[in-house]
């Protein structure tokens, strides 16, 4: 499976990711802190900085932050209905500040970075008796099987146009979801084979 | 992982990871359009799945194993979106309410009578409409209050948008769930026992 992280590499992709999420986490609730129009923008000219030194990392994520650019546009044009400019500005600022922050975040560090950072952040809750290294088996069954499944989406779908001659949609969800459940008590037999005791 | 695991904890891991592959495949599954153009993602009927089938702790966590997946970066959600810059989106409310939801649709499922599988049926349905869409939209409309800050009475009306939508969902959410009780008369709905 693919992920928004870019290959092409950058500044910040040398920064070790439990430095960059601090920095994301600080940043952040600054930002959610702030309330002046004049402060925000400076934050904004900010990130727009930040962006653009990133350069053609930034690809992967152009089309995401367009929605995200747009979604604060929307969320700017209702205030100034309803006759609030300040609000305006803020509201969107602090919107497009803080998901330019995440998406450049998430373009510099891989995935698996960041669980090694969620990891050790969970590490500590070993000692109330909970198991934070099943996060990562978990995941890696949710990753093996999200392929697994899409292809059995297409499979139910090629067997039902070839039947009807129209796409299978939403009648395909039950099919799917027992087959899930069917592949999920197998999975659960292979896993207690291999680490029950 | 070296300790061992017990039959009933492996059986949640396999259903906690299967379900939250499930729910990525779903936002891979391009949007239905409904015929007043109206469209379907899938994923928040995902949430209502995860609460019927899986119960409350179990369907909260598939939902969460999802979320900290998106959170990576991995581009789960409907329209290929993921990463950390969604959960600061205004939209965020509905996002973080996802495994919350789950949790709350589960309790009502494991509350609700069951027996035949109309009957299953029609307590899925009352679970999803008061987890899946009352609660979830709820939390939505406070992401919408919080990030957007959107007056409370504005952004209550900016939701019921969707609420139509997410009605079609819940009846979905039903016939899957009588779909299950045929094809699989012992599955436990709502976490039961087994």
């Amino acid at each position: 499976m693919g992920s928004l992280y870019s290959e092409h590499l950058t500044w910040l992709h040398r920064w070790p990711a439990g430095r960059k999420l601090a920095c994301m986490a600080i940043l952040g609730t600054l930002l959610f802190l702030l309330s002046a129009p004049w402060a925000l923008a400076a934050a904004g000219a900010g990130c727009a900085l930040l962006w653009c030194s990133l350069g053609p990392a930034t690809r992967v994520a152009r089309r995401l932050m367009v929605s995200v650019l747009v979604a604060a546009g929307l969320v700017a044009v209702f205030h100034l209905w309803l006759g609030r400019p300040d609000v305006a500005a803020v509201s969107a600022l602090r919107l497009a500040c803080a998901s330019t922050l995440g998406v450049a975040l998430t373009v510099s560090t891989r995935p698996t970075d960041l669980l090694l950072v969620l990891d050790g952040l969970l590490a500590p809750l070993a000692r109330l008796g909970l198991r934070p290294e099943r996060w990562s088996l978990q995941l890696a069954l949710m990753l093996r099987f999200t392929e697994h499944f899409f292809v059995q989406w297409r499979r139910l779908d090629d067997a039902h146009r070839l039947r009807t001659g129209r796409p299978g949609g939403l009648r395909l969800i039950a099919p799917l979801t027992v087959q899930m459940l069917q592949t999920a008590r197998r999975v659960a037999d292979a896993l207690y084979a291999r680490l029950g005791g | 992982m070296t300790a061992a695991v017990s039959r009933n904890s492996s059986y949640s891991m396999a259903l906690v990871a299967l379900f939250a592959a499930l729910m990525a495949v779903m936002g891979l599954i391009p949007k239905i359009d409904l015929p007043l153009g109206v469209p379907i993602t899938l994923q928040s009927l995902g949430v209502m799945l995860a609460g019927c089938l899986l119960g409350a702790r179990r369907g909260f966590q598939a939902l969460l194993l999802f979320l900290v997946a998106v959170a990576a970066g991995l581009p789960l959600l409907a329209g290929g979106r993921g990463g950390i810059g969604v959960f600061m989106a205004p939209s965020a409310g509905y996002l973080v309410g996802y495994a919350l939801a789950a949790g709350v649709t589960g309790a009502l499922m494991r509350l609700l009578p069951q027996g035949t599988p109309m009957r299953t049926a029609l307590s899925a349905f009352i679970a999803s409409v008061l987890g899946g869409l009352v609660f979830l939209h709820a939390m939505g409309i406070a992401g919408l209050v919080l990030l957007a800050q959107m007056p409370l009475e504005k952004a209550f009306f900016a939701d019921l948008v969707f609420v139509p939508g997410d009605l079609v969902k819940c009846v979905l959410c039903a016939v899957v769930v009588h779909t299950v009780a045929k094809a699989l008369p012992d599955w436990q709905f709502g976490g039961r026992e087994r």
